[in-house]
């Protein structure tokens, strides 16, 4: 059984648009993959074809040897992938723990009525649930932060939140939607640093950024889309090299032919 | 946030003792506080489906009918013995209501609340001609009250024991993971199913509960006036539950008990009877315009923030809560509704 | 047969009429009115007690004013933010209210008048003369405001508000009036339902919830795209019913529009995409 997140031959067309054509990339436990491209490229669409939201006409989806193409999201998080989102989508009443907690959800394997009896089952995984949060935050640095509503955050801060909100899932494989968007300069860094630390523990990390300095320091292999297409992969220091990458993110000069 | 007070349980044990001691004193007080009791059963099990799951229902006083019609059917035309009726007038209109709501969560709400409405139409027309089980248009009468409870103050004891069971295993819910995955669900969707929540069982088993108690409602309530017709727990009741829900404060565990214990007070001083409908409508509409959260939401400005167990459809977030210069400036409306792409009914 | 689809068809003209405000108004304002069987029970109530042509327009004016309560909280309600739903909620109540008032002020008697005794022979077919005129003024009303929203600015201005209020109110069109508008028109339209069902078969105080349902159900069998699909449902509904009555128990007769309206709805949601929802 080959371990890893393994997506081949992804179509997605939408209304009669191609959005994606024999799209794919590869995570692998402990390594971080980056997916660049232009918007429009198909980042996003490759992004929810994983997750579960949209389903591709062709292709699969494979983890850990298991096809989950056409699982529905919800238990795609089960099976062990998470991902954060771009525009932080938080209840901004709630208290940074309270939204790690949330979390774990996905690890709860009793039902409703296990809880509105408050069965001794259930009142074991709450107790678990609880004490996987305080790991949490104490392992990405949340702790001193815990009881702060999620309002009185910096944007950084609540990216920070949502990784740790993926991971109370119990993720294996991490999924990053533009994680160094709005965030300063010294929050990059901690996000960076963070990440390693996470790939260091064995977690598949696919990371989609537009910010290049951090995909160089973090990714093994990079996948660039355009026009739904993959146009290149490999890793990192051959792919930000290549010509044809800097072509496709900022095009020709006017007048320029493109180079054969 | 685990091992926190059951506080509503215990606010309604204490009012539940006092309403039991003090409701003895007089026959017409007793009367009132066991209707009282069963009404707020039906109000829980709206406030539960609408404050929390996000359903409008209009079907709980069909539930309640049925939990009813099933207790005079069982234990009094096939002469069954009085738990396994009981277990049957829970299980029944929670199973019913699974089914229903795994067919219509995913619609848009106003579709749940028709499909809701149609559910309890139906219902009531079943009840009207389905006459070797349910009496047809004249009911069934003849209900022996529950054994061992016949005297009107034991009767009483044993509604109000219902309803403050029924109020812990509300807030065992809520203070659950699964209380967590419906907040979250009810303020953004997208977020729920990334944290790994199955909407659609989710929303149904809520709404199952809430059957549950509103069987339970229609159980007692048979028992005490000992006939059901058709009429007995109709459209009416449905709305009525809903506006005292909704007046209470439908998100708070506690608000359906208040909202009925105080509109059916009210309703007391109405000059005619015809009347009730104009004065459950009219405070139906005044409530939604004037105090969006019901009484308990208007109460809760005057307090500090604390509580964790409900989430209020509050639009705004609270200006001290958005202190620190650094909070990014996409806040998003807490209350979203998700906007759904089959929110037009009919064929497309 | 022919006999029955022919009345179904005359009865659906008066269920195209209560169709009509239902689906203008979800197309406009997002919500349902529930009121609309209590505009009708109002009118209705108000017509028969002051007879002869003055009745009509009191009955009109009686639906349009309770329609201007709806309009009024609908504005207060939608200039909170509210949702859609809890507008709709308020109309309920206020459905409830009518119901109420109604029995309050004129008890349980039916609402009913005829003026045509006999029936009419077309084809040696019976027809009953208040169904033709039901009919014709179902087929005006209906032309008229499908006329209004094709061919008018002010129609223009509805479909743009319909199809992004948002953008609509970016264009300069004033979208809160429009949609207050559209409830008070559904007050007239129903307010005429509500007459011609005096004239017709009648009704009494318990109308108004069953007249909403039936309304919304012709309103979602064809869609609420255009007034010519309320009318068509309309006609599907009372043609329905009348099947059902002729060939069927009036238990079967009853459930119509509510198992129509379950059916569609589920049918609609079938055919939705699976994913409903914003995207991630």
């Amino acid at each position: 059984m080959t371990r890893g997140l393994l997506v081949r031959g992804i179509d997605v067309a939408f209304g009669g648009v191609a959005a994606l054509a024999g799209a794919g990339i590869e995570v692998r436990p402990g390594r971080v993959s980056g997916l660049i491209g232009r918007n429009g490229s198909g980042k996003s669409t490759l992004f929810n074809c994983i997750t579960g939201f949209v389903v591709p006409v062709k292709g699969q989806v494979m983890l850990d040897g298991v096809d989950i193409t056409r699982r529905a999201p919800h238990q795609i998080v089960r099976e062990g992938i998470a991902r954060t989102f771009q525009t932080p989508r938080v209840d901004f009443r709630m208290t940074v723990r309270e939204a790690v907690l949330c979390g774990t959800y996905a690890t709860v394997a009793h039902g409703f009525i296990a809880s509105a009896l408050k069965l001794p089952r259930a009142r074991l995984a709450e107790r678990n649930c609880a004490r996987a949060t305080d790991e949490l935050l104490d392992r990405m640095g949340l702790a001193h932060e815990a009881g702060r509503p999620l309002a009185t955050l910096s944007m950084g801060r609540l990216r920070m939140v949502d990784v740790a909100r993926a991971l109370a899932a119990g993720a294996r494989y991490l999924l990053l939607d533009e994680p160094a968007a709005g965030i300063s300069r010294e929050e990059q860094v901690t996000l960076a640093r963070e990440v390693r630390k996470l790939a260091a523990s064995g977690i598949g990390v696919l990371l989609v950024e537009h910010n290049f300095s951090l995909i160089r320091q973090l990714c093994d292999r990079i996948t660039v889309l355009d026009g739904g297409r993959v146009l290149l992969e490999g890793d990192t220091e051959s792919v930000m090299g290549d010509e044809r990458v800097v072509l496709a993110y900022l095009g020709t000069r006017h007048g320029e032919e493109p180079p054969s | 946030m685990i091992r926190r007070l059951p506080r509503n349980s215990l606010v309604m044990a204490v009012i539940a003792l006092v309403i039991c001691s003090l409701a003895p004193l007089k026959a017409s007080w007793l009367d009132f506080a066991v209707m009282a009791g069963i009404f707020s059963l039906i109000s829980l099990s709206a406030g539960l489906s609408y404050g929390q799951a996000g359903i409008l229902s209009m079907a709980q006083g069909a539930f309640a009918a049925v939990g009813a019609y099933v207790t005079a059917f069982f234990g009094t035309r096939l002469g069954w013995p009085t738990l396994p009726v009981l277990a049957l007038a829970l299980i029944l209109p929670a199973l019913l209501a699974y089914c229903v709501a795994r067919g219509v969560t995913r619609m848009a709400p106003l579709a749940t609340a028709l499909a809701s409405l149609a559910l309890a139409n139906l219902v009531e027309i079943i009840a009207k001609s389905w006459d070797s089980v349910t009496g047809g248009y004249i009911g069934i009468a003849g209900i022996a009250p529950v054994p061992g409870f016949a005297r009107p103050a034991l009767f009483n004891i044993l509604v109000w024991s219902f309803v403050v069971i029924a109020i812990i295993v509300y807030e065992s819910v809520m203070q659950s993971a699964h209380g967590r995955a419906l907040n979250v669900v009810r303020h953004d969707r997208t977020r729920a199913i990334a944290d790994g929540v199955a909407v659609a069982p989710l929303l149904s088993s809520m709404l199952a509960l809430s059957a549950a108690m509103a069987g339970a409602a229609g159980w007692l309530y048979v028992h005490y006036v000992t006939y059901i017709s058709p009429q007995s727990l109709d459209t009416g009741v449905s709305i009525s539950a809903l506006l005292m829900a909704v007046v209470g404060g439908a998100s708070y565990i506690l608000g359906p008990v208040l909202g009925t214990v105080l509109l059916s007070l009210l309703v007391k001083f109405l000059p005619a009877a015809e009347a009730q409908g104009l004065f459950y409508g009219g405070a139906l509409v005044i409530i939604l315009v004037v105090a969006r959260n019901g009484i308990l939401g208007g109460l809760e400005r005057f307090r500090p923030r604390s509580d964790k167990e409900r989430a209020p459809h509050v639009p705004h977030v609270p200006a001290e809560a958005r202190a620190t210069s650094s909070a990014p400036s996409q806040h998003e409306e807490p209350k979203r509704e998700a906007v759904p792409l089959s929110s037009e009914p009919g064929a497309p | 047969m022919i006999e029955y689809i022919l009345r179904g068809l005359l009865n659906g003209a008066v269920y195209a009429l209560l169709a009509l405000p239902m689906s203008l108004l979800f197309s406009t304002a997002g919500t349902i009115d529930f009121a609309v069987g209590g505009y009708a029970l109002l009118a209705a109530a108000v017509a028969s007690t002051v007879s002869g042509p003055l009745g009509l327009a009191a009955g009109l004016a009686a639906g349009v004013a309770a329609s201007a309560i709806m309009a009024l909280v609908f504005a207060l309600l939608k200039r909170a933010g509210e949702a859609g739903i809890r507008i709709a909620l308020a109309s309920f109540g206020l459905s409830v209210a009518l119901s109420s008032f109604v029995l309050l002020v004129w008890g349980t008697q039916p609402f009913v008048r005829s003026t045509y005794s006999t029936f009419l022979e077309v084809f040696g077919l019976r027809v009953s003369p208040q169904g033709l005129i039901n009919l014709v003024i179902a087929l005006v009303l209906v032309g008229g405001v499908q006329l209004l929203l094709l061919r008018t600015g002010l129609g223009r201005m509805l479909r743009a508000a319909a199809a992004s209020p948002l953008a609509a109110e970016l264009a300069g069109i004033a979208v809160l009036p429009l949609q207050c508008a559209t409830v008070l028109a559904g007050g007239l339209l129903s307010g005429v339902a509500g007459l011609l069902i005096v004239y017709s078969s009648g009704l009494d105080f318990t109308a108004s919830l069953s007249l909403t349902f039936i309304g919304f159900a012709a309103a979602i069998v064809f869609g609420i795209k255009s007034p010519i699909r309320s009318l068509l449902g309309g006609f599907a509904i009372g043609i329905i019913e009348a099947l059902s009555a002729g060939y069927t128990s009036g238990l079967v007769t009853a459930m119509v529009p509510a198992v129509c309206i379950l059916v569609f709805l589920i049918a609609a949601q079938l055919l939705a995409p699976n994913y409903t929802g914003d995207r991630p």
